[in-house]
């Protein structure tokens, strides 16, 4: 059974299709790429399958799960989390606390969670800095905390949203390891990348979306060549 | 960025609010003038409120200007209860928070769906219906006759009788309130509740996808909010004896709740108790200056007292609007955020000072 399957998924904004009759299963442990010019329904995409939206039309069904009409927090709690594009750091609390909050979802106990909440730090190399507060951190250090929070939330399905915008080449590459460590250890993600290099080296299979439409969907290197991909990202050839 | 302390268990702040709270049992043994003793019972109540206030503002960032509600509904079912069935007000005021707290998860699930100023909006306009609905259901509430205490019946614990008479009873009541009310916040701040409320002061949607059930934990937090100042209401009312809907359901009884909170630092434990002590002596000085003259600061021909009476005692509402707008943009943080960054700038010197080492 695939962990995460989405079927034929619609969301229209009024007479605007943001996404429309998307389709695509992820196997347990798997990276899957989303990639797709900007205004594709990438994020979209995301929003429905947490719970953000409900789809207009069509299903998503998560280990077996139809999670329609059910909340992000429900679908946390579930197994399946998502990071955001533009971060969202509970700015006024510490670093620590960030993760102690996404950590207490699976536990009452705040010394059980300060535990897990610096384990998780120790994963995203961030231990040091938990006592600052998170409004403080430069943008690369915000975007590792985003993962340390979802992580302490002990998902089985991770979707980054962009975790390597705005990100300078070393900061990239070591979210790069981190994305790969964690498949190393069996979490399955789903990524919204636009970093082309960096998302065709981690993908084990990429879907395209455009202007709301899958695409295509296959391995890095067939996506890569596929006409209508190069069409949609650079235009038509002129003959 | 600075950084901070990590959060948990520490003995200093326990030691001194054990000595303030042994400071301030011994003190009516010292001092037996009425007026001081008044604003101490004014001072509690304010920290009352306060407190309650910050559990639902300050915490979870929700900033309800309609406290009135259960202010009033603690103030009202305490005194109906016993004026019409003459149950005493330590049984009575259990009735006042059952009821604050049904209002509140009616008023949340009305309220919680809005966000930003459209809550606060709202949160004015249900207090209003329930004041308006006071004054105009007679048969009930008696209108803007309002309700008259006749008297408070003895109360036996263990083995002592307690008359409600003096205002040092109403001085000791307040302490053990304020006490009880403080050490709630206290746990609160510290339990998955209190990092669940400042997650979504924080940032809602972010608490959301982190597993947080927003409108469970916010109408939580307003339940907890709703029954104390349902305990507020009640023990004024009771002080105070007399209550009709503009003294118990009015928006400035809001709008002082947020004050202290605002004056004082949102959010924080620390924040209501020095609200209170700025706004509490200012409006009972302010409201009757004569006290002052009572207690011996002040002479009676001082002409201090006379320009507050002729200027300043009918004026005491823009008082406080100067006092907000100045608070707002010197002190954003309150008094408590004052001090903390002094205290922070101070330590930054001097590590600075003992860490820089002779040039090279």
């Amino acid at each position: 059974m695939a962990m995460l399957d989405i079927q034929h998924v619609s969301k229209y904004f009024g007479g605007l299709a943001a996404n429309s009759d998307v389709s695509f299963s992820m196997e347990q442990g798997m990276i899957m790429g989303l990639i797709g010019p900007n205004g594709a329904g990438k994020t979209t995409l995301f929003n429905c399958i947490t719970g953000y939206y409900p789809p207009s039309k069509g299903d998503v069904v998560f280990k077996g799960v139809r999670l329609n009409g059910m909340q992000p927090d429900q679908v946390c709690r579930l197994g399946m989390v998502r990071t955001w594009q533009k971060v969202r750091p509970l700015a006024k609390m510490t670093v620590l606390d960030n993760v102690m909050v996404g950590a207490l979802a699976r536990t009452s106990s705040l010394a059980t969670a300060r535990d897990i909440a610096a384990e998780q730090l120790r994963v995203v190399r961030l231990e040091h800095k938990g006592a600052f507060l998170a409004g403080g951190l430069p943008i690369g250090e915000r975007k590792k905390l985003e993962v340390a929070r979802v992580l302490a939330t002990k998902p089985e399905l991770l979707l980054l949203d962009e975790v390597m915008g705005g990100l300078n080449p070393a900061e990239s590459e070591e979210i790069i390891q981190l994305i790969l460590e964690l498949k190393k250890r069996g979490l399955t993600q789903m990524v919204i990348e636009h970093d082309m290099k960096a998302i065709m080296r981690i993908s084990d299979r990429i879907v395209v979306l455009n202007s709301g439409e899958k695409l295509t969907e296959g391995a890095p290197r067939e996506v890569a060549n596929h006409p209508d991909v190069i069409a949609a990202y650079l235009g038509e050839r002129v003959e | 960025m600075t950084s901070t302390p990590q959060r948990g268990f520490s003995v200093l702040p326990l030691v001194l609010f054990l000595l303030a709270v042994a400071a301030l049992a011994a003190f009516p043994s010292f001092v037996r003038k009425p007026y001081i003793l008044h604003m101490g019972v004014m001072l509690f109540l304010a920290i009352i409120q306060g407190q309650a206030w910050n559990v639902i503002g300050g915490y979870t960032g929700q900033y309800s200007v309609g406290h009135a509600a259960y202010f009033g509904v603690g103030a009202y079912v305490t005194m109906m209860l016993l004026e019409v069935n003459h149950i005493p007000p330590w049984w009575g005021i259990w009735g006042a928070i059952a009821a604050a707290v049904m209002l509140s998860v009616v008023i949340g699930a009305i309220t919680f769906r809005l966000r930003g100023p459209y809550f606060v909006l709202a949160s004015i306009a249900v207090a209003e219906i329930i004041r308006l609905a006071a004054l105009y259901y007679k048969g009930f509430t008696r209108g803007a006759e309002g309700f008259l205490l006749s008297s408070i019946p003895t109360l036996h614990l263990f083995g002592t009788e307690i008359e409600f008479l003096t205002k040092r009873t109403f001085y000791f009541t307040g302490l053990i309130l304020a006490v009880v009310t403080i050490a709630v916040n206290y746990a609160v701040e510290h339990s998955k509740l209190g990092y669940y409320f400042q997650a979504i002061r924080e940032d809602q949607d972010a608490a959301h996808s982190l597993g947080i059930n927003l409108t469970f934990y916010k109408s939580v937090a307003l339940a907890i909010s709703a029954a104390f100042t349902a305990a507020a209401g009640g023990f004024f009312a009771m002080f105070v004896k007399f209550i009709d809907p503009n003294i118990a359901f009015g928006i400035d009884v809001s709008v002082q709740i947020v004050l202290i909170c605002i004056i004082g630092g949102i959010g924080t434990i620390l924040g209501p108790v020095v609200g209170a002590m700025v706004l509490v002596p200012l409006s009972e000085i302010l409201r009757n200056p004569r006290g002052l003259v009572q207690v011996g600061i002040l002479s009676g021909d001082s002409s201090v007292v006379r320009f507050i009476e002729t200027y300043l005692s009918n004026a005491h509402l823009l008082v406080y609007g100067i006092l907000v707008v100045v608070v707002i943009l010197f002190a954003p943080d309150g008094v408590v955020g004052v001090i903390r960054h002094a205290v922070a700038r101070s330590r930054r010197r001097r590590a600075a000072s003992s860490a820089s080492p002779s040039p090279a």
